[in-house]
């Protein structure tokens, strides 16, 4: 008997589950959502319930696209029991924006369906490899644009994300990985690195979104860098939709 | 190195430098790659009484994103993962030579030519053993390359 593969297992009804994390805008003392990060796994007792074997899995495949078209389809569905107006963050590999021709019709058109508005949509791009035709990913980037739709780039600093990709995509948000933030009131280094992307932020006109934050010296760290919105562990860790409500109740 | 497509000579030589494996070692990470059901059954519940902590894949893709994302100490592959005549375990050889230094990989091979086993030599296989091998003969030869890590 031929088993399911494991796309197949992702790709099948209810292979996907949708867990949000709040990036939270920091004013002063107060603290308020500013979006939600949906963040999808893999089948329940699978390897692909690990995300980063899930996309790891999904690269080599070479199925980011049929992935990413799955994840938005389970994000927005779960997103219906959102309030009303909460941004939504949605992760998207740049090899779909440049593959997937029809990628910015398929999103304008599941959004529709479930009532989303495309300005609540960030579109967090996830550059994990080299594009090979950047006019086909920046023309896709700016139709989605034009619709409405707000950019940010993940993994700022490491990999592909870096000064050439942040000129030529012009993201609204650079969201600084984890590697920097975490544990950044002990490294003078890292401290040094935010700084930076901080200041060319600031000069390209973008907001800066700092992942990682797993302590009270983390988010202290970063606030006294001029970061005003922050992601992690420490503010509120990854829940399902039905966890995230009764927060926002308790709250 | 254990180089062997007798299983019964291989186990008899083995017997004398490994004794019957204990649960007292520390607990290392195995990733066992077998796209048959029943003999990936076998083998993750054979090691894991063993006191290892066994995870799994099926398929090339799949191995290789577990490999990336964690740090095995022992890779067991099947050489064919598929129908069709790929040497998938031979890719998962030279992946893991790539990119998880010190991690040992024992190929298990129904189909183990004289050519094949040549290749998993020369990629750097630790233990080429045939199939059908009994498990406390693979176990014995996963615990002498770990002993002698």
């Amino acid at each position: 008997m031929t088993s399911r593969t494991l796309l197949q297992e992702i790709l099948s009804e209810g292979g996907l589950t949708v867990v949000f994390q709040p990036i939270m805008e920091i004013d002063k003392e107060k603290f308020s959502i500013f979006a939600m990060e949906a963040l999808s796994r893999g089948p329940k007792g699978s390897n692909a319930e690990r995300a980063d074997v899930m996309f790891e899995y999904v690269r080599r495949k070479g199925k980011e696209s049929d992935v990413d078209r799955a994840c938005a389809a389970a994000v927005f569905k779960a997103s219906e029991a959102l309030p009303a107006g909460c941004a939504i963050s949605l992760n998207v590999h740049a090899a779909t924006l440049e593959r997937d021709r029809d990628w910015p019709e398929f999103l304008a058109d599941v959004c529709g369906r479930h009532g989303l508005p495309l300005n609540r949509l960030i579109l967090e791009i996830v550059e994990q490899q080299k594009y090979t035709d950047p006019e086909r990913f920046f023309q896709a980037v700016d139709r989605l644009r034009r619709a409405g739709v707000r950019v940010a780039l993940d993994d700022i600093g490491l990999g592909y994300s870096n000064y050439r990709m942040l000129i030529e995509l012009h993201p609204d948000f650079f969201k600084i990985d984890r590697y920097f933030v975490t544990g950044s009131s002990q490294k003078p280094n890292a401290r040094a690195a935010i700084e930076s992307i901080v200041l060319l932020a600031d000069r390209l006109g973008a907001q800066v979104i700092a992942e990682g934050i797993e302590t009270e010296e983390d988010l202290n760290t970063v606030r006294q860098l001029g970061i005003r919105m922050a992601q992690g562990y420490y503010l509120a860790p990854p829940a399902s939709i039905l966890n995230t409500k009764q927060n926002n109740q308790d709250a | 190195m254990v180089w062997h497509s007798c299983a019964g000579q291989v186990a008899s030589r083995l017997r004398c430098v490994a004794p019957m494996m204990s649960i007292t070692h520390p607990q290392y990470r195995m990733l066992v790659v077998e796209d048959e059901s029943t003999a990936l059954a076998a083998l993750k519940k054979y090691f894991s009484k063993q006191g290892y902590r066994v995870e799994y894949a099926r398929e090339l893709e799949e191995a290789e994103a577990m490999i990336i994302t964690a740090k095995y100490d022992v890779v067991i592959a099947d050489l064919r993962l598929s129908w069709s005549y790929a040497v998938e375990g031979l890719e998962i050889l030279r992946f893991v030579r790539q990119h998880s230094r010190g991690t040992k990989v024992v190929i298990l091979s129904a189909y183990g030519t004289p050519e094949i086993q040549r290749s998993a030599r020369a990629l750097g296989a630790e233990a080429f053993l045939q199939k059908p091998t009994p498990l406390p003969e693979i176990a014995d030869a996963v615990k002498q390359l770990l002993e002698h890590a």
